[in-house]
């Protein structure tokens, strides 16, 4: 475990890329995890997203800090409802895409052969498989879904891609000498994947986890702004969906457009930096050429 | 242990790499042809094999640790086919043949400090009871590879030369005791004075501890240092074999000549001349041979 915190702390000391980006993740996590508490405290004892909780259409004040929508709901109390529900859907979908990525990956790349053969060519089907054309005829004949089963469809889409990076670094490091070394030290399949493979891999399956989280995140926006989304779940895709449909840009009400914009714009950007940042430890070739 | 043979048979083995790569050539690449051969511990030898790149010598020795399965042929140890051994006879065989790997780069996992490949060997292998009995065996191991343990102990493998790593893996072997040390080029990257050093240590666990060394080498100059018996490989075959001394004095195939051809001379217009020819006529790759440098005196 010390080993862990030890390699982590590298990584982390490594790059200033990689602190900002995580820095901005953690923030958003967070927020995301306090939801509650911080809606609670924008409405000083009411709810901030009751319909006509205050006047509609305020530009920010000091009552309001983005301002409220048509109904009269605080802008900012629904970003941050938005931002922990988009989270979670993230989440759900990333984990389980990363876990079965990773399943795929290991068991193809280290088994290899006709079991490789199926599931590499599983993966690829799904991957060259348009994702919206599907999620969009599912949304149309599925209401009511929770958090957790959009994660789940999302995941469908994303963890072929995950297996296909992993699967390939998992062929390059399982003819390298230590792992033949540990063949002949009568170490078993799982041993040597759990320990001679997995720590080497660690830093591809953050990034492989990162992207999944934010592929499913924009999925979903993607879903709701073409108003396809589940009905009942408050994310950041709706709420730009909702600033498109009332012409919010017109009426100069900014900040129902630039809250949603801002904060996922901030989440692809943290998650970019975090990869250029892993990219640069783990591949000194192109550290050499960046300067950094 | 040492009053019974152990005895490594490998008989007509063949094996044949496939792939999408190799469509060119037909689709596959016959890395190892028809090769056979034994090894016994008694009397402990080192049996030489030597071949340019390519020739398949990585992948034979591959085959004897039972990590690649060939395509055709066997190998057996004392009478046991090596890829159905179940668990006991497994365990008796790994225990008996050990590899020294070519690269001192790859052989340790970057992520964790060098005392677990020998503290792996012993828990997998039930060399010692407990930490402190653990610790012991590694320190005695160390130093009989003329490694201080407080030089090694404690360290990540990019924190040690390729001559510390490589004498590590020794350790290992001296640890485990085994019969056999299958080692693939160990000291191909290592300098002439540690290169030296490490063939005295297989040397002298040879003489100390009675195991039997399978020597890969494109080098013949290690080959007459360490001397013995010797097999000439070329494209995945045998062509030639017998003793160091009169293999390399009389070669009769003449691929063997052409390795012995390409050793530089120390006089510089002849080798150049030798180069030139051996070029014309063999156009295959590099033989590092620095024969000059491992006479020098032992240290
Ligand atoms: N996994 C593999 N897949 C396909 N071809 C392979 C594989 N491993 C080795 N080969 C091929 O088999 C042949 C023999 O390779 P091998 O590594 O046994 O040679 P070698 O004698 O050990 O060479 P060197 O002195 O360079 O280590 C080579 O032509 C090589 O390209
Ligand atoms: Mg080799």
């Amino acid at each position: 475990m010390r080993r862990f915190a030890r390699s982590l702390w590298k990584l982390w000391s490594s790059s200033h890329k990689f602190q900002i980006g995580i820095v901005i993740i953690a923030v958003f996590v967070v927020v995301a995890i306090l939801h509650g508490p911080i809606v609670a405290t924008i409405g000083h004892g009411q709810d901030p997203l009751g319909t006509a909780a205050y006047t509609p259409w305020q530009l920010p004040s000091r009552t309001n800090i983005l301002g409220t929508d048509r109904y009269g709901r605080d802008i900012l109390a629904l970003t941050v409802t938005g931002l922990a529900s988009s989270l979670q859907v993230g989440a759900v979908a990333g984990l389980i895409s990363t876990v079965v990525g990773v399943l795929v990956a290991f068991i193809a790349g280290y088994k290899g052969g006709k079991l490789d053969s199926l599931l590499s060519g599983t993966a690829d089907v799904f991957l060259v498989v348009p994702s919206l054309p599907i999620l969009i005829t599912l949304s149309a004949y599925v209401t009511n879904l929770s958090l957790a089963a959009i994660g789940v469809i999302l995941a469908i889409f994303s963890w072929a891609l995950a297996a296909r990076t992993i699967r390939s670094q998992v062929l390059s490091l399982r003819t390298r000498p230590y792992v033949e070394l540990a063949k002949v030290s009568r170490m078993s399949d799982l041993e040597i994947i759990v320990q001679e493979l997995v720590p080497n891999l660690l830093p591809f399956i953050g990034v492989g986890f990162a992207n999944a989280v934010l592929g499913s995140i924009f999925a979903l926006v993607g879903l709701e702004v073409i108003g396809l989304g589940p009905s009942n779940v408050i994310d950041l895709g709706l709420m730009l969906n909702w600033a498109i449909g009332w012409g919010t840009l017109s009426l100069g009400m900014w900040p129902m457009f630039v809250a949603p914009i801002f904060v996922l714009g901030m989440l692809f950007f943290a998650v970019n930096l975090i990869n250029i940042g892993l990219e640069e430890t783990y591949n000194p070739r192109l550290r050499k050429v960046a300067g950094a | 242990m040492a009053d019974s043979e152990n005895r490594i048979e490998v008989s007509h083995v063949t094996h044949e790499f496939h792939g999408a790569a190799l469509r060119a050539t037909g689709g596959k690449l016959v890395a190892v042809n028809d090769v056979s051969f034994s090894l016994t511990d008694s009397p402990p030898q080192i049996v030489n094999l030597v071949g340019q790149s390519g020739s398949g010598k990585s992948t034979l020795a591959r085959i004897i640790l039972g990590l690649q399965k060939p395509t055709r042929g066997s190998v057996t140890f004392n009478g046991k086919d090596v890829y159905r051994l179940g668990g006991r006879d497994k365990e008796e065989y790994l225990r008996s043949v050990q590899p020294v790997f070519q690269d001192p780069y790859g052989i340790f996992n970057p992520f964790y400090k060098v005392d677990r490949v020998l503290w792996k060997a012993i828990k997998k292998f039930h060399l010692a009871k407990g930490r402190s009995d653990g610790l012991e065996v590694i320190e005695r191991s160390l130093r009989a590879v003329d490694l201080r343990p407080e030089d090694v102990l404690g360290r990540y493998p990019h924190q040690l030369s390729g001559g510390q790593r490589q004498r590590v893996m020794l350790a290992r072997v001296h640890m485990l005791q085994p019969r056999f040390i299958i080692a693939d080029e160990p000291v191909s990257m290592l300098d002439a004075a540690v290169r030296v050093l490490f063939l005295n240590i297989l040397i002298d666990f040879r003489d100390k501890y009675g195991m039997t060394t399978l020597f890969i080498t494109h080098d013949l100059s290690t080959s007459y240092y360490v001397g013995g018996d010797i097999m000439v490989m070329h494209k995945g075959g045998i062509v030639e074999s017998g003793k160091v001394d009169d293999v390399l004095v009389n070669p009769e195939h003449p691929y063997t000549r052409m390795l012995l051809s390409s050793v530089p001379v120390p006089d510089p217009d002849a080798r150049w001349k030798d180069r030139a020819q051996v070029v014309l006529a063999e156009e295959e790759e590099e033989l590092v041979v620095d024969k000059p440098d491992i006479e020098a005196p032992n240290p």
